[in-house]
């Protein structure tokens, strides 16, 4: 084949530059910009933005708002895994191990969630969660449970725990499907040898699945955890706005408060930064955790 | 242990069952409402509709912009699915064939953004936008969703562009096709279903987006679904038109529920993919 070394290179800048250029103004530039808005007090409308180096930062560490918002932000991760992790661990055996004729079905339903968007499972669950006409309290009346009833997103002792479940309930069967494709993997024989050494179906959960699914349950607790620190803010944004009285407010939603409503855009920019900051600490801790010997039998 | 067989098959199925209702239910019980009336909602939310009457449709589709918002995310997502193929596909090729300093480098750039959260990036994308007055612009926003989506579209085609054989494009260099040629006519058709699973995806993130359409549009014929319908929802709390939300609601969700009907195996298998490496 014959080609100039010209022509060649040509081709290369063709495939790459016009990509490479758009991916560095629009996600590479926005955040060292945002980095480099930190250190300034800008109201976004004045030509004079005005260099105050860590002054944001001074002003985090003040806030008595942030660590709150730290709190409910892990709150939301730490229920997050936990009920993620159990119920999907639960049905992806359930799916697997058990004969059950109707295991697409379930597959299928418990998947859907997944792709709906986070405005409308939020919308949907705070008529669920509706005083007058949703189906918690309505359900809580007809089990005989009048006094359970409660405004949940407008109480302030349950506003935060209320988020939880909606969280579970869109997120729950991406993490399955991971957990089974895991599992399906498991050489049979292994069970069956198990099964010839006496162990029952807990110890076999225990001793072979776990042990061996270990690399999909770390990713699935980190893609959780991830997810969960940029994204939840999404949720607490439809669903409550932080409120009431700040008691849902996460990291995410004071950044739109500060930035878009209180035109704070220096000191949203420095949340910004933390937000950063603290899912890679989180993460980095996650991976030293979570790490164990790469098991094979 | 027959007996035993049967109680654990049964217990095994309580949760399972259990569980398809808290997801199905809400689900049926939004369809139903969005045919009811405001007295029949307060009235009880197990009951069926006393008609199927589509005024809530109607009422959302014209009066709450549901309507326009339908078409504009419509507009977005398939603009912006459009882009990110355009983006991804020549960037894929040239990282996973064409051997050249730093693409390896290249790559895990891209693979890093998709795992840096971009909430930081917003306040500055918003001044970007404005310098170049692209605020409150659907061709602006479908840009900046296709280059959200760029590393992810590119995750997707090269894990996919592996598996096309090499010999195509050497038996094509030799006929004398141009390197482009090779590209589009040969690669690409071989990569359909990477093309797909990425497309579906992108197009189910473009449709679901609020954020960022939150930030970067401004007038109400602008709004895509996902602004429209917290719109709606925030000023039924006031004038209680929850008929119309729970219709509003209705009319985001059926695309979703087709899409996921005929392309459920892609998306499960894409999002799996895109959750293991990211």
């Amino acid at each position: 084949m014959v080609q100039s070394k010209r022509q060649k290179y040509l081709f290369l800048a063709f495939c790459l530059l016009p990509t490479f250029l758009v991916f560095v103004i629009f996600t590479v530039y926005p955040m060292f910009n945002g980095l480099y808005l930190s250190f300034f007090d800008w109201s976004g409308t004045s030509a004079v933005k005005e260099f105050i180096g860590l002054e944001n930062y001074r002003q985090l560490f003040r806030d008595p708002v942030i660590p709150n918002a730290i709190w409910h932000d892990y709150f939301l991760v730490l229920t997050k895994v936990i009920g993620i992790m159990i119920l999907a661990l639960f049905f992806a055996v359930a799916l697997t191990q058990l004969r059950i004729k109707e295991a697409p079905f379930y597959r299928i339903v418990f998947f859907f969630p997944n792709i709906m968007s986070v405005v409308i499972i939020g919308i949907l669950w705070q008529f669920i969660y509706n005083p007058d006409i949703g189906i918690i309290n309505a359900g809580l009346e007809i089990m005989g449970l009048e006094n359970w009833t409660k405004p949940w997103l407008g109480s302030l002792e349950w506003a935060l725990p209320s988020l939880v479940l909606p969280s579970i309930w869109a997120g729950i069967g991406l993490f399955m499907l991971l957990l089974m494709g895991g599992i399906m993997n498991v050489p049979k024989n292994l069970y069956e040898s198990a099964e010839i050494d006496g162990a029952n179906e807990w110890q076999q959960f225990w001793k072979v699945t776990v042990p061996l699914i270990w690399p999909q349950i770390k990713t699935s607790i980190i893609y959780i955890v991830i997810t969960s620190l940029n994204g939840s803010f999404v949720l607490v944004q439809v669903m409550t706005r932080g409120g009431p009285s700040n008691v849902t407010e996460v990291m995410g939603s004071y950044l739109y408060e500060k930035a878009f409503a209180d035109y704070q855009f220096g000191y949203g920019a420095a949340i910004g930064v933390l937000i950063l900051v603290v899912s890679l600490i989180t993460v980095i801790l996650l991976q030293f955790i979570l790490k164990r010997e790469k098991v094979e039998y | 242990m027959r007996i035993g067989k049967v109680m654990s098959q049964i217990s095994v199925r309580i949760p399972l069952v259990l569980w398809a209702i808290i997801v199905i239910y809400p689900l049926i019980w939004m369809f139903l409402g969005s045919f009811k009336s405001n007295a029949e909602i307060f009235a009880s939310p197990w009951t069926l509709p006393e008609t199927f009457e589509l005024d809530n449709f109607i009422s959302a589709w014209s009066d709450y912009n549901i309507g326009s918002s339908f078409m504009n995310s419509i507009f977005v997502t398939t603009l912006g699915t459009i882009l990110c193929l355009v983006f991804g596909i020549p960037t894929s090729y040239a990282i996973e064939r064409l051997r050249f300093k730093g693409s390896e480098v290249l790559f895990n750039t891209y693979l890093a953004a998709m795992m840096i959260p971009s909430v930081l990036g917003w306040i500055p994308l918003f001044f970007l936008l404005a310098h170049f007055n692209m605020l409150d612009n659907l061709w602006a926003l479908s840009l900046v969703y296709a280059v959200s989506h760029i590393p992810f579209t590119i995750f997707i085609i090269t894990s996919f562009m592996e598996n096309v054989p090499k010999e195509l494009e050497e038996a094509a260099a030799i006929d004398g096709m141009s390197p482009y040629g090779i590209l589009f006519k040969i690669v690409t058709p071989m990569v359909k279903s990477g093309i797909i699973t990425a497309s579906i995806l992108n197009a189910v993130a473009f449709w679901n987006e609020y954020f960022m359409a939150l930030i970067l549009l401004q007038s109400e014929s602008k709004n895509t679904l996902g602004v429209a319908m917290d719109l709606l929802n925030q000023n039924a709390q006031y004038n209680s038109a929850w008929g119309a939300l729970f219709a509003g609601l209705s009319i985001a969700v059926i695309p979703i529920i087709i899409i996921f009907a005929i392309f459920q195996r892609y998306i499960a298998k894409g999002m799996t993919e895109g959750a293991v490496k990211g």
